[in-house]
């Protein structure tokens, strides 16, 4: 067990290295010079308190709707929505902010508004699950498609009800500064945010692992011919995890409206679906490596803008390297069996008397 | 003298876990029929794929004729002579037998009617009764088998090596597969007869080499040998006899009655015609038939993953119309699968975990919100030690353990689960002796605890072993229900190829 956690680490570091590595090639031959690139990085992102905190800040709804992928995935189903789930989940949050904001205490105003974000986005996300277990549909594509429905349903209220009082840009005003998550770490953009999507991975972890529930989740995924026999309804677990995966997702919309922007802008942090995509990949799909991941992944956004802005190398670098860090570490897991197995074969053949 | 036509020398192939082969030394001559018999894992079929260039050897060289062969692919072995049949047929379904028989051996344009002629040429020469045109997946199975067989001989292989070939066929089928063997090796050619079914082996084999635990652990000429001998050879040591069975309790209440029920499949063919039987507390009921006549749909209805169309399915008193898979568990069925891997084991998880599969509901396993896993693990433990699985531990991964273990881990818990009907279907298929012996002394303990209990095998001395009444299936319909002392095993044959006619 030992061994294997070592071979773990080893892996996903030496991949880490070999990602940034290619991502180096890369620089060379927009004819940047990588090095001094990854210096400025390094050194940018641990100079000053309120860049380093900032990428707990971004990794916040990135552990979320990784979240959203990994929880459905335990299934073996595939919630490509966790982008529009994240638009629901930011809309109510803002609508319901908006409302209570200034008239509820600070925190019961904020449990109010993830709470209805986290309904809504729930409800929202089991319709693909219904959809999936009711007429057989597709979840793959339904759930990506939803995203779209959600990004016009929120456009349609950017435009109309929830438009800024000066009606000049597609957002809201300002909520009351009582519903904003109140910040742990002072003088930096670092929310109560990040604590709250550790604290929820940690209870996803205990969920998927501990709990009957959890188990019979991972039982349709390993296996859905016997988990019908052991009379486990599938259906009911299509809807549920679908459930759950959309209210993790709307979570990371409250996390970015009350945490960061403390509005609600039109399209913003397009990205958050997809990266959480392969961070749930990443770590393999368990809860707390994507904790891990997510911050990874924080930190190579946070730094891509300050490359951006001072290197002269354009921003979306940090696109290639996170492509090219994932590539690296999904290719270490077969390293690592193949590795493993090479082992188990030595050990075979040591002991085999001549 | 003449080199032999196949010789293997110190073949030695390793898989990650385990030593599949260790310096094995086997010779094949000309016109020899080799019965490789051994238990399930003993490492036959693998030695065969060896050759047959499936899997390559980790050390060990191959001779064919004298010389220094390379095997690295079928193609190799193929180009050779060397054919081999698989357990699982390679065949295409909707194709026609031509079409599959020339599959991989023809270019450009396909001369059909030459193929035809061909292939029309070699089935009359063997005797067998084919159309050359029919689809593949319309034909039973003992002529599906025939293809394969067909396929080997359109490429002219002089030997054929079969992995356990007679697994799916009727006892009639099986006899006409002997006749073709032993008129095949007449001809100068060579058989390799994968089994562990010593009958088998006694009546076609001239040689017989027995493998244990990947090694060669003797060779007999069939005529200085008896099943007695090779049975020790095959698992070391004797099996004690099964425990007499116990007689049924006569006026025993009936646990499970079925009357005139009607099911279809998905594409709405009916599967169970008017199916009637009833099984007694206390009682074993075998279903005898040919796999794939309804037996499966059976056990489906039963265990209430299917659906009657019409007719009741009644356990005890109470009518199982309407009544879902959980809730029939909650009334006391267990269900052995036929497939296991697919319909009773999560291979990725472990032991453990299995263990709680149908009781994840019940509060038993719950400490708080949360599973007790350290309760679970400990009723692992008395499992693996109750039903002597061999696993390094509650922690093991169901996959890593061997078909074997395996079996025992589902019956384990279905006999813990169940209080008054057990399904068992096809419960030994596919197990070494050792296990299938503990399984059947299992059922015939669950017998003894007063449960009812619906037998399905195709192995009809496992339904002779253990049955008190014997009901034979055939499309879907029972063809009669016995008490087992009224049946030969003649009688069943013809039942189960569908001749009801036959005597009273």
């Amino acid at each position: 067990m030992k061994a294997r956690f070592l071979d773990l680490l080893v892996s996903v570091a030496a991949a880490v290295f070999l990602g940034l590595a290619a991502s180096a090639a890369i620089m060379l031959f927009l004819g940047k010079d990588p090095l001094s690139a990854f210096g400025l990085l390094a050194s940018s992102l641990i100079r000053d308190k309120y860049t380093f905190a900032d990428i707990f800040v971004k990794a916040a709804p990135l552990i979320l709707t990784a979240l959203a992928f990994a929880v459905p995935y335990k299934a073996s189903l595939f919630n490509i929505g966790a982008q529009g789930q994240f638009y629901v989940g930011a809309l109510v949050a803002s609508a319901v902010s908006l409302a209570v904001g200034g008239r509820l205490p600070g925190v019961l105003g904020q449990a109010v508004a993830l709470l209805a974000a986290a309904a809504a986005g729930g409800l929202w996300g089991s319709f693909v699950g219904f959809a999936k277990a009711r007429f057989k549909a597709n979840e793959f594509l339904i759930s990506m498609m939803s995203t779209y429905v959600a990004l016009a349903i929120m456009n349609f209220f950017l435009r109309t009800s929830l438009m800024e009082a000066k009606h000049e840009y597609p957002q809201t005003d300002s909520f009351d500064q009582g519903v904003w998550l109140p910040l742990i770490v002072g003088d930096t953009r670092l929310h109560a945010g990040f604590a709250l999507a550790v604290l929820i991975a940690i209870a996803i972890w205990l969920v998927i692992y501990r709990t009957p529930f959890g188990y019979r989740v991972r039982v349709v995924g390993y296996n859905a011919d016997a988990a019908r026999l052991a009379g486990i309804d599938s259906k009911r677990t299509y809807v549920a995890t679908f459930f759950i995966a959309g209210a993790l997702a709307a979570a990371a919309g409250f996390v970015e409206t009350n945490g960061v922007q403390h509005m609600l802008v039109q399209g913003f942090n397009p990205g958050l679906g997809s990266e959480g995509i392969g961070i749930a990949i990443l770590a393999n799909a368990n809860p707390i490596g994507i904790v891990f991941a997510s911050i990874l992944f924080g930190a190579l956004k946070g730094g891509g803008v300050i490359m951006g802005q001072m290197s002269g190398i354009p921003a979306s670098i940090i696109e290639i390297m996170e492509g090219c860090v994932m590539i690296f570490v999904i290719l270490s897991y077969f390293a690592r069996s193949i590795v493993e197995r090479r082992r188990e074969k030595r050990e075979l053949q040591r002991r085999m008397p001549a | 003298m003449a080199a032999p036509f196949i010789e293997m020398r110190d073949i030695t192939k390793l898989f990650a876990k385990v030593v599949a082969n260790r310096r094995v030394n086997l010779s094949i001559g000309r016109g020899e029929v080799v019965a490789l018999l051994g238990e399930n894992g003993a490492g036959k079929s693998t030695i065969m794929k060896v050759l047959y260039g499936l899997y390559h050897a980790d050390s060990g060289t191959i001779l064919v004729e004298g010389e220094r062969a390379r095997i690295e692919s079928p193609k190799d072995a193929m180009s050779l002579g060397i054919a081999m049949i698989q357990q699982h047929f390679s065949l295409v379904g909707p194709h026609t037998v031509v079409e599959n028989i020339v599959l991989g051996n023809v270019r450009g344009i396909i001369d059909a009617r030459a193929c035809e002629g061909k292939v029309r040429d070699l089935a009359g020469r063997y005797g067998f009764d084919i159309d050359p045109r029919a689809i593949v997946r319309e034909l039973p199975v003992g002529s599906q088998q025939k293809v394969e067989i067909l396929k080997a001989l359109y490429q002219d292989a002089r030997l054929i090596i079969m992995d356990e070939p007679t697994a799916v066929l009727t006892p009639q089928e099986s006899e006409s597969l002997m006749g073709f063997v032993r008129a095949y090796a007449e001809a100068g050619n060579s058989v390799v007869f994968i089994t562990h079914k010593l009958k088998e082996v006694m009546e076609v084999a001239d040689r017989i080499v027995v493998m244990r635990s990947g090694e060669i652990h003797g060779e007999r000429k069939r005529e200085e040998t008896d099943e007695r001998e090779l049975s020790s050879l095959m698992i070391g040591h004797e099996l004690p006899p099964l425990p007499p069975s116990s007689p049924a309790a006569e006026g025993a209440p009936v646990a499970l009655r079925l009357e005139l029920v009607n099911a279809r499949d998905r594409r709405g063919v009916v599967c169970l015609r008017d199916l009637s039987l009833s099984i007694r507390e206390g009682e074993i009921l075998g279903v005898a038939g040919v796999s794939g006549n309804g037996q499966d749909e059976l056990c489906e209805v039963v265990c209430g993953s299917r659906q009657a169309s019409s007719g009741s399915v009644r356990l005890g008193e109470r009518d199982l119309a309407g009544v879902g898979i959980r809730e029939r568990i909650e009334l006391g069925i267990g269900y052995v699968p036929a497939d296991r891997q697919r319909d009773g084991v999560v291979m990725e998880m472990s032991l453990a975990e299995n263990m709680i599969l149908k009781s994840s509901f019940g509060k038993v396993w719950r400490r708080g919100p949360f599973l007790d896993l350290r309760r679970i693990a400990a009723s692992a433990r008395k499992a693996i030690e109750d039903y002597s699985i061999k696993a390094p531990g509650p922690e093991a991964l169901a996959k890593g353990l061997s078909g074997g273990n395996q079996q025992k881990l589902v019956v384990a818990r279905e006999v813990e689960g169940s209080r008054r009907l057990i399904i068992f279907n096809q419960p030994t298929r596919g197990l070494d002796l050792g296990a299938i012996d503990y399984v059947h002394t299992t059922i015939l303990g669950e017998k003894r605890k007063g449960k009812a209990v619906l037998l399905v095998s195709t192995e009809l001395s496992e339904i002779f072993a253990l049955s008190d009444k014997i009901a034979v299936m055939y499309k879907g319909a029972i063809m009669g229900i016995f008490p087992k002392a009224e049946l030969s095993m003649e009688r069943i044959g013809l039942l189960m190829a569908g001749y009801s006619g036959v005597g009273a």
